[in-house]
C-alpha cells in the first residue's frame, strides 16, 4: 500500500498521523488473529489478549480525540487507491473528525470495559477463546465502520458488524433459542442492508464523478448537484440500513431476541457497536438528510414511533434484560427523532451518553444474573443488600437514563426535547411522553429487582452438562472485582460525561464533521429542562407507588388498562405479523408455493419435455434402424445413385 | 467373314458387361434371403469390379501397364479369403440357429 503517497485532502486538519488511525482498527484485529490462532492451545490468555488489543485501540482513540479537539473537530482524511475497474474506483481510506473521534472513544471505552468484565463473566465457559476472538472482530468491524472514508469500505465493515453480531448472539449455539435469535438478527437486519446497498449503487451511478467518497457525497447533496429524487431515495436507502441495524420500527424485532447472547455481548451491541451504527450512519449523512425534507421527516417519525412503542413494550416485560433491550430501542428512537428534527449534535450527544449508561445497565444486569442465575424479575427482589455495588451503579445509570439532573442523560435528553420542540410540537410531545415511560419502566425494574424480598432466583441444575453456573442462587452475593470494577468505572461517565461534553462546545466539535453548519441558537431552555425533569420524577414516583409501596397493585393497573397491556405484552403483534403473516402466509404459502408450482410445472416441464421430445423422435427414427444389412445396403445404393446422377447432371460429359 | 460381323469390341462393351454384372450382383446381394446367395451376389460384384479395372488398365495408355492386372490379382486373393471366412460364418450360424435366412438372424434387434 502506498502510504507515502498519501496527503490530507482538507486544509483544516487535526495533526493526527495516519498510522495511528490505521492502528486503532488494526490492534483489535491483531488481537482477533492471535486469539483465533492460539486459543485452542492457550485459552487462558485469550481474555488478556483481547484486553490488550482493545486497550491499545482505546489509548490511541483518546490520543485521536485530543488531537481532533485541538483542531475544533475538523476533518483529516487519508485516501489510497485500492483498485479500479473502468469508472469504478475503490479507495482505502480513513477519515477522522469530531463525529468519528466521539464514536472511537465511545466504542473503544465501552468495548474495553466489556472485555475486562467478560474475563469474569465468561470465566469457565468452554468457548471462552472463541468468545474473545469474536469480540475483537466485532470491535474491529465497528471501528472500521466509523473510520471508513468511503461507502465501499463502510459497507464492508457494516456487514462485518452484522456477521460478528450473528456469531456472538448465537455464541451458545447449542441452545435453539440462541441459534434462532442469531438467525433472526442476521435476516432482519439484512432487509435494511438491502436498502443501504441500493442507496450506495444509486448514489454511485448518479454522482457526476462516480464516487464512494463520503465527503464528496455530502457536498454533492448539499449543493443539489444531483436530482432531488436521487437525494431523497439515497437518504431513504441509508435510513433503511439504519432502521435495520439500529432496530428501529418496523425492523426492531431482532433486538430483544438478541438477549440470547452472553450478557456482555448485549452490553456491547446495545451500548457502543451494532445499534449505534445505524444512528452513526444517518448522522454521517446528515447533510444529505438536510437536503431532503421528506426523508428527514421520515427519520423523525420513525424515531418518534420507535421511542414510544418500545417504551410501552418495556412497561410490561418481566425479563430484566428485555426491559433494557426495549429501553435501548426507545433511546435509539430518541436519537433518530433528534436527527430528524435537525438535532444532529443532540443525537450524537445522546448516543455518547447512552453508550455509557446503557453499557452500565447491561453489565449490571449481567452481574445480577451472575448471582441469581436468572433474568426473570419475578424471581428476584431484595438484591440491594446482597449486591451493593451493582445496585448503586444500576440506580445511577437508571437515573441518568431517566434524565434526572445533573446526570449525563439529563443533558442529552434535554437537548433532544429542545430540538424537537423547535421543529415540531408533535415530535416533542412524543419525546416527552417517552421520557415519562422511560423513568417508569426503569424504576419498575429497580424496585422489582433490588427491593422487597428475595424470591430465590433460579435453582441450579448441577446435572445439566450445559450448565456452567458456579454460584449459589439461594444466597446471592456481589460479583467478583473483574465484574464490579467495570461497573464502578462506567458509573463515572454515566454521571459526569454530560458536564464535560455539554452544550455548544460539544455541538461545535461534532459540527466540524459537516461541510456547512447551521446556527441553531441557544441550547438551553428552563421550560424544557424543568418539565422533562418533572415528568421523569413523576415516572419514578409512579413506579415507587406501584412496585414498592403497592398503593396501587400492578395487577389492578394492568386490568385497568386491559386492552393496552395486552397489546404491549404482545409487542403490538408485530412479531406475530412478521412470523404468521409474512413468513408463514406470504412467504411459505404464497411465494414459496408459487416457486414450487413454477418448479413443478415450468422448470420440470422444460426438462421432462426435452426428454419426452427425444423419446418421441427416436421412436420414429428407430423404424429405419431395422437391423437388416440389406436394407442399409439399399439405402447406400440409392444414395450412391443419387450422388452419381447429381454429379453428372452438374457436369455433363 | 463378312465385314458386317467385324464389329470392333471397344471399351464401351467391356464396361457395359462390367456394369451389368455389378447390377446383377448387387440385386442378388440385396434381395436374397439365403446368406449363401447373398455371398454369391457379393462375389459377382467383386468380379464385375475386376473386369472394369482390367478394362481401364488395357485401354488407357500408362507407364505401368500391369498395374490394373496386379490390382485384380489382389482383389481375387482377398475375395477368396473373404469367401472362406464368410462361408465359415454361415456354417457356424447354421449350426447354432438352424437357419441361414438373413431376415431371421436378428439377435441385436430389440
Amino acid at each position: 500500500m502506498p502510504f507515502l503517497a498519501a496527503e490530507p485532502i482538507t486544509t483544516l486538519v487535526p495533526s493526527i498521523s495516519e498510522g495511528i488511525l490505521w492502528a486503532i482498527g488494526a490492534s483489535p484485529f491483531a488481537a482477533f488473529v492471535v486469539i483465533a490462532l492460539s486459543y485452542r492451545w492457550f485459552p487462558k490468555i485469550a481474555g488478556y489478549l483481547a484486553i490488550l488489543g482493545v486497550g491499545a485501540a482505546m489509548v490511541l482513540a483518546y490520543v485521536t480525540l485530543f488531537n481532533v479537539i485541538d483542531a475544533d473537530g475538523g476533518i483529516a482524511q487519508y485516501t489510497h487507491e485500492w483498485f479500479r475497474a473502468g469508472s469504478l474506483v475503490v479507495n482505502l481510506g480513513v477519515r477522522v473528525d469530531g463525529l468519528t473521534a466521539i464514536m472511537l472513544v465511545a466504542v473503544t471505552t465501552v468495548s474495553f470495559l466489556v472485555q475486562v468484565y467478560s474475563t469474569g463473566y465468561m470465566a469457565g465457559d468452554p468457548g471462552i477463546g472463541r468468545y474473545f476472538a469474536y469480540m475483537c472482530l466485532f470491535t474491529t468491524a465497528m471501528l472500521g465502520l466509523v473510520l471508513a472514508d468511503n461507502l465501499f469500505m463502510l459497507f464492508i465493515f457494516w456487514e462485518l458488524v452484522g456477521l460478528s453480531s450473528y456469531l456472538l448472539i448465537g455464541f451458545w449455539y447449542h441452545r435453539p433459542a440462541a441459534a434462532a435469535a442469531a438467525k433472526k438478527a442476521f435476516i432482519v437486519t439484512r432487509v435494511g442492508d438491502l436498502g443501504l446497498l441500493a442507496a450506495i449503487l444509486l448514489i454511485w451511478t448518479r454522482t457526476p464523478t462516480h464516487t464512494f467518497d463520503i465527503a464528496t457525497i455530502q457536498q454533492v447533496a448539499a449543493n443539489h448537484q444531483v436530482a432531488q429524487w436521487v437525494i431523497t431515495w439515497f437518504a431513504l436507502g441509508v435510513l433503511a440500513g439504519a432502521i435495520g441495524k439500529s432496530a428501529q420500527f418496523p425492523l426492531h424485532v431482532w433486538l430483544p431476541d438478541a438477549m440470547e447472547g452472553p450478557t456482555p455481548v448485549s452490553a456491547l451491541i446495545h451500548a457502543a457497536t451494532m445499534v449505534v451504527a445505524g444512528v452513526y450512519l444517518v448522522a454521517r449523512f446528515f447533510p444529505v438528510f438536510e437536503a431532503s425534507p421528506d426523508a428527514r421527516q421520515v427519520v423523525a417519525w420513525v424515531g418518534a414511533i420507535t421511542a414510544i412503542m418500545a417504551a410501552c413494550i418495556a412497561l410490561v416485560q418481566t425479563d430484566f434484560k428485555r426491559v433494557l433491550a426495549y429501553s435501548t430501542i426507545s433511546q435509539l428512537g430518541y436519537m433518530m427523532l433528534a436527527l430528524g428534527a435537525f438535532g444532529y449534535a443532540a443525537a450524537i450527544f445522546h448516543l455518547f451518553t447512552n453508550a455509557f449508561f446503557k453499557a452500565l445497565l447491561f453489565l449490571g444486569s449481567g452481574s445480577v444474573n451472575h448471582s441469581t442465575n436468572t433474568f426473570d424479575m419475578r424471581k428476584m427482589g431484595g438484591l440491594r443488600k446482597a449486591m451493593p455495588i451493582t445496585f448503586w451503579t444500576f440506580v445511577i445509570a437508571s437515573l441518568s437514563l431517566a434524565g434526572i439532573f445533573p446526570l449525563a442523560g439529563f443533558w442529552s435528553k434535554d437537548e433532544i426535547l429542545l430540538d424537537a420542540w423547535r421543529d415540531n410540537r408533535a415530535l416533542w410531545a412524543a419525546a416527552f411522553a417517552g421520557a415519562f415511560l422511560t423513568a417508569f419502566y426503569m424504576f419498575r425494574a429497580i424496585f422489582l429487582t433490588f427491593f422487597g424480598d428475595y424470591k430465590g432466583g433460579e435453582p441450579v441444575d448441577h446435572h445439566d452438562p450445559e450448565n456452567h453456573f458456579h454460584g449459589d442462587p439461594a444466597h446471592p452475593h456481589e460479583s467478583p472485582w473483574s465484574m464490579a470494577g467495570p461497573l464502578l468505572v462506567l458509573a463515572v461517565p454515566a454521571v459526569a460525561v454530560g458536564w464535560f461534553a455539554y452544550r455548544d462546545a460539544f455541538a461545535d466539535f461534532v459540527n466540524g464533521a459537516l461541510p456547512a453548519v447551521e446556527e441553531s441558537g441557544s441550547s438551553f431552555e428552563w421550560g424544557i429542562a424543568i418539565s422533562s425533569t418533572i415528568v421523569a420524577l413523576a415516572g419514578i414516583g409512579l413506579a415507587y407507588a406501584v412496585y414498592y409501596k403497592e398503593w396501587v397493585t400492578s395487577k389492578s393497573l394492568r386490568e385497568g388498562f386491559a386492552p393496552l397491556t395486552i397489546l404491549f405484552e404482545n409487542k403490538f403483534y408485530l412479531d406475530r405479523l412478521y412470523e404468521d403473516f409474512f413468513v408463514r402466509t406470504v412467504l411459505q404459502r404464497g411465494w414459496n408455493r408459487l416457486l414450487e408450482l413454477n418448479d413443478k410445472y415450468v422448470v420440470d416441464g422444460i426438462v421432462n419435455g426435452t426428454g419426452q421430445l427425444g423419446r418421441e423422435l427416436s421412436q420414429r427414427l428407430r423404424i429405419v434402424q431395422n437391423g437388416q444389412l440389406q436394407t442399409y445396403g439399399l439405402g447406400f445404393a440409392a444414395g450412391v445413385i443419387i450422388l452419381v446422377l447429381a454429379v453428372f447432371t452438374a457436369n455433363p460429359l | 467373314m463378312s465385314a458386317l460381323f467385324l464389329v470392333t469390341i471397344g471399351i464401351e462393351n467391356f464396361l457395359a458387361v462390367g456394369a451389368l454384372l455389378f447390377a446383377l450382383g448387387f440385386a442378388i446381394a440385396l434381395s436374397k434371403r439365403n446368406a449363401i446367395g447373398v455371398l454369391m451376389g457379393v462375389e459377382l460384384m467383386l468380379n464385375a469390379v475386376n473386369l472394369t479395372l482390367l478394362t481401364f488398365s488395357r485401354f488407357s495408355p500408362s507407364d505401368r501397364p500391369v498395374a490394373g492386372a496386379t490390382f485384380v490379382v489382389f482383389v481375387i486373393t482377398v475375395a477368396a479369403a473373404e469367401a472362406a471366412v464368410a462361408l465359415a460364418l454361415a456354417v457356424s450360424v447354421y449350426r447354432n440357429r438352424d437357419t441361414v435366412d438373413v431376415d431371421k438372424i436378428n439377435l441385436l434387434k430389440s
